[in-house]
């Protein structure tokens, strides 16, 4: 289960701070890139509910987040709809689709569930390709942001947008740390720990993993709301699967099953493209060095790192309860 | 459509079969044996393919042929040394991740050391002829491939079915813990599979070079398939790496030709069928 | 390296604000992949370019200082790096984009912001139809363009039917369409066309029985990339090229693939808009001084930032000195180079080029290019582009 301790909300109003005065200080590229990291952010924490707490480690989020930016797309510009109602359309629909796809996969375990979830994920994918409505790979323009001028707000200015994002990613999180707290939440956990003890108890399985991916897909969905109305164009290369790999890499490199350690993932991967990209077009070599580093380490990413230094700090003075905080991480998966 | 046709199309799917079995055998014994799945197969696959083109280009074709899965090999030694054995301890999860991160590192090290320009590889007079079969007209060298890839196939069956070290990798697949209180050194096994698997990728990579443009991201472009073939197959068993090739092969080749519009979703839509009704393949190596 | 050249350059055209009459120094941002599948058609383009600065630059007073930002063939990547070329290193041009995705993402956001775009290979149709824009000019081809005259000089050839192949995506259909559209209005008639799943086939054995089993006479095809290197090479081993001759786009068999598909290529004729041996001194020069600085054949992908880097410079000659006038300037330019005569289309700010016909043969010294007929330029149809009407 999910345990909001002090080091966690420490962190996430840390992060808060350093967003927000990222967002009021920084020049033009910065927003750019802080904009990014927010939309990205969305998608793994996403990612981390299922992967990290429900064990289910999907390769299908980067399609569901092209289906919601989809969604939003297709319906602002082919149908004319009010950018609200798209927005809300293209939640309900990647809601629906990450139900469904939880329902059809919870009998699958390990690799199996990796592989039916890239299945339905490069479905998608090759379906928006192929898809002459949608542009096949064309994709489609002209995607519009929402109006916000009743607030006096304009979202078409680049500061505007990141906080406008940033504020949608502190609601998603505090959201998501609610649902894994709650009833669903534990019996995720659960199920990941031993899934024959649950299903003795009574616990219908593929409920509990049915629902969680569904919220997973509304909010991957809606990170993909976002990147349509960021870079205002769309494409199918959204889907492909090498996004939803991407975004593990992300999950891991931060701290599996810690919610706060994606946002620590998103911030540093994409700090880390940008600034190796801009001194060698060699970058993969020196994530996946990163990546291969981190995990042998034994750490549960740059996040859960600290966390343990924390939790051993404070131990010194109360021996007594050493350990017994300490999450899974991916060595014990 | 008359009986050429179908038997030139049986063919090709024969060859696209045998071209991944000889990919997808080596990732499945491993992980019989290992418990992991060593995502960086593909690149291996992309690196023997550079190596082949690359001594072809200088020595000619058979010296690229042999030294290809000979250099693989190496490589795969050198990664477990280096980073498989010290994983061993780790969940298989933590093992799929550093070859995740393997992935990236290698297709940059193959863009530095041969650049980003697409090699190609010629064949051997002997094998670069067509034969005709029937009414049917094949070039020799898809044959060659076939008759490989049956032949490893058939080597595999016979060793992991006949001989004392096969009985021990098969008792090393169906428990580990056990194989090694009977005296296996279950490590050094391990060590041998996993060496063996990379020098079938780099030999996948020495014969595909030919038909296929050998680019830095062939290896990426293969592992999809590859998983596919494993996982439709069921993980761990010979059995299941050969069933899972012909049915990739056939699906994927008389697909394209017969409902071209389905081509590309077709094999997606079998492998979540086949994982719907059997979530762990069709012959996994333990129930 | 790069961050270097940007703050340089930042810095340097913060300064060309400013003092408006400093303005000869014009800040190029070079939009190009450097990593993903098409890196080694950016550094083609990149070198022509660079190329192009040196050997042109002469003729104007403006000097020229260069970002280059990696796209990553990935179309939202593309978006940013342009904008941070427009709003944060202020560059007065962009040129380069290799994917028409990208082109895609990237041209409302140029058109909007009124920087001036040279396209230096991006080929879709509708970049310059009904997508165009004043501020975007494109020196490299249109998917159409390139292969609609060859319909017509494949007819004239005698050859009554054909069978067409491209990966299915846009730019494969706006090829074929292309062709088809010059063939059959020229008598010729399809017997039959295959779209293959775009870079998800790497056996195109299936599809070649059908082409057999057509009974045309030819066939006429666009790869481009590592799926024509397997093409051509599997096409020649399945026996098909005696009985069945493969025509195609002339990126079928482009210079920097033709040494990867080896004898396979041989006797496959293509069309283009430019390959090395064309016969001018323009181009003599341009392939020589290519050759002394890299070491390698120039393709047309460095033909395109060759004559990128020509065009730029000839309109800051004309006096352009910022966004609005060197985008008032590009698409009055025109000059002979290794294409031969080279104009801009005011209607569509198209390129308009000639387009030659060669067949892959066996030289002393590999495989080379021998220009069998050279087709004459024609404009693009406006395909909905209304820049005339606007103009006047």
């Amino acid at each position: 289960m999910f345990r909001l301790t002090p080091v966690r909300s420490g962190a996430l109003g840390l992060l808060a701070a350093l967003g927000l005065y990222a967002a009021f200080s920084a020049e033009y590229f910065g927003l750019e890139i802080l904009t990014e990291i927010a939309i990205l952010s969305m998608l793994v924490i996403a990612l981390d509910m299922v992967a990290g707490f429900g064990g289910m480690v999907s390769l299908c989020h980067g399609a569901l987040l092209g289906i919601g930016a989809y969604a939003y797309a297709g319906l602002t510009t082919m149908t004319g709809a009010d950018p609200f109602l798209a927005l809300l359309g293209a939640v309900v629909l990647t809601g629906i689709a990450g139900f469904l796809v939880g329902a059809v996969c919870a009998g699958s375990q390990g690799i199996y569930f990796i592989m039916v979830t890239l299945a339905f994920g490069q479905m998608a994918y090759a379906f928006f390709f192929e898809s002459a409505a949608f542009g096949g790979d064309d994709g489609i323009a002209g995607v519009p942001r929402l109006d916000l001028s009743g607030l006096g707000v304009d979202l078409g200015d680049s500061r505007s947008f990141v906080l406008f994002c940033m504020i949608l990613l502190a609601l998603v999180t505090l959201f998501a740390a609610h649902i894994l707290r709650s009833g669903l939440g534990r019996t995720l956990v659960g199920l990941k720990t031993n899934e024959q003890r649950m299903r003795a108890l009574g616990v219908r399985s593929w409920r509990a993993k049915a629902y969680t991916f569904g919220i997973s897909g509304m909010i991957a969905g809606l990170a993909g709301v976002l990147a349509a109305q960021h870079t205002m164009y769309i494409s199918p290369g959204l889907l492909n699967w090498t996004v939803s790999g991407e975004a593990l890499v992300v999950v891991i490199l931060g701290g599996l099953g810690t919610l706060v350690g994606p946002l620590v993932g998103a911030t540093a991967f994409v700090l880390i493209k940008h600034e190796v990209s801009a001194l060698t077009p060699y970058w993969h070599l020196v994530t996946g060095v990163i990546l291969i580093a981190v995990v042998m380490s034994g750490a549960n990413g740059i996040f859960g790192f600290f966390e343990a230094q924390l939790e051993r700090l404070r131990n010194r003075s109360k021996p007594a309860v050493e350990g017994k905080l300490k999450q899974g991480s991916v060595h014990d998966a | 459509m008359d009986i050429g046709f179908w038997v030139f199309q049986t063919l090709n799917a024969l060859q696209l079969s045998m071209l991944l079995f000889l990919l997808s055998v080596g990732l499945t014994v491993i992980f019989g044996l290992m418990h992991f799945v060593n995502l960086a197969h593909g690149a291996l696959y992309a690196f023997g393919a550079y190596v082949a083109a690359t001594v072809a280009g200088g020595l000619g074709y058979w010296p690229g042929f042999l030294l290809a899965p000979v250099l693989v090999a190496a490589i795969g030694l050198l990664l477990y040394a280096g980073l498989i054995r010290r994983m061993r301890k780790s969940g298989p999860m933590a093992q799929v991740l550093v070859t995740f991160g393997l992935i990236f590192a290698l297709l940059d090290l193959t863009r530095i050391i041969w650049g980003d320009l697409a090699f190609g590889m010629e064949l051997p007079a002997v094998l670069s002829g067509r034969v005709t079969i029937g009414s049917v007209e094949y070039p020799t060298y898809r044959l060659f491939i076939i008759a490989l890839g049956a032949g490893v196939f058939g080597a595999l069956a016979l060793i992991l079915g006949r001989t004392q070290i096969g009985a021990m990798i098969r008792a090393g697949v169906d428990n580990d813990a056990m194989a090694s209180c009977l005296g296996i050194n279950v490590e050094r096994l391990f060590f041998v599979v996993f060496c063996i698997g990379c020098a079938l990728a780099g030999l996948a990579g020495a014969i595909a070079a030919p038909i296929l443009s050998v680019t830095p991201d062939m290896g990426l472009q293969i592992l999809i398939p590859t998983l596919i073939v494993v996982v439709i197959g069921g993980l761990g068993s010979l059995k299941g790496a050969i069933t899972g090739s012909l049915i990739y092969g056939f699906v994927q080749t008389f697909g394209a030709v017969l409902v071209p519009n389905l081509a590309s979703v077709l094999i997606y839509a079998l492998l979540a069928v086949v994982l719907v009704m059997r979530p762990a393949g069709l012959f996994p190596a333990k129930g | 390296m790069k961050t270097l050249l940007s703050a340089g350059a930042a810095a340097l055209a913060t300064t060309s604000l400013v003092h408006p009459a400093a303005a000869e120094d014009i800040t190029v941002g070079l939009l190009l992949p450097y990593s993903g599948v098409y890196a080694a058609l950016g550094q083609d383009i990149e070198a022509g370019f660079r190329l192009g600065l040196e050997q042109f630059g002469g003729e104007t007073d403006a000097t020229f200082e260069i970002v280059a930002e990696d796209t990553e063939v990935k179309p939202p990547v593309g978006l940013a790096k342009a904008r941070k070329l427009v709003l944060q290193d202020k560059v007065d041009v962009i040129a380069g984009i290799v994917s028409s995705g990208v082109l895609g993402a990237v041209s409302d956001f140029v058109d909007s912001a009124k920087v001036p775009l040279i396209v230096a290979n991006a080929g879709n149709d509708e970049a310059t139809g009904a997508n165009c824009s004043p501020y975007i000019v494109r020196m490299s081809f249109s998917n159409g363009q390139v292969n609609r005259p060859m319909g017509k000089w494949m007819r004239e050839q005698g050859i009554n039917t054909v069978f067409t192949m491209a990966p299915d995506y846009a730019a494969g259909q706006q090829m074929i369409a292309g062709f088809v559209e010059g063939f059959q209005s020229a008598g010729g008639e399809i017997v039959g066309q295959e779209f293959t799943p775009f870079q998800k086939t790497q056996d195109f054995g299936p599809y070649l029985a059908k082409a057999k089993a057509s009974g045309a006479d030819a066939v006429y095809v666009f790869y481009a990339g590592g799926e024509a290197i397997s093409f051509v090479k599997q096409y020649d081993s399945f026996g098909l090229k005696s009985g069945l001759p493969l025509y195609g786009a002339g990126f079928l068999t482009s210079p920097l693939y033709v040494e990867a598909e080896g004898p396979a290529a041989e006797g496959v004729i293509a069309a283009l808009h430019y390959v090395p041996t064309i016969d001018n001194e323009a181009n003599a020069a341009f392939v020589a001084t290519f050759e002394a600085k890299t070491g390698r054949t120039p393709s047309e992908y460095a033909a395109h930032g060759y004559d990128a880097a020509h065009a730029l410079v000839l309109a800051t000659a004309a006096g352009a000195t910022d966004r609005e006038s060197i985008a008032a300037a590009l698409p009055k330019v025109s000059f002979s180079g290794p294409r031969g005569a080279t104009a801009i289309d005011p209607a569509t700010n198209n390129i308009v080029q000639p387009i030659y016909v060669y067949e892959t043969v066996a030289g002393t010294d590999g495989l080379t290019q021998k220009v069998l007929a050279e087709l004459p330029a024609e404009a693009d149809p406006a395909n909905g582009c209304d820049l005339a009407a606007a103009s006047n």
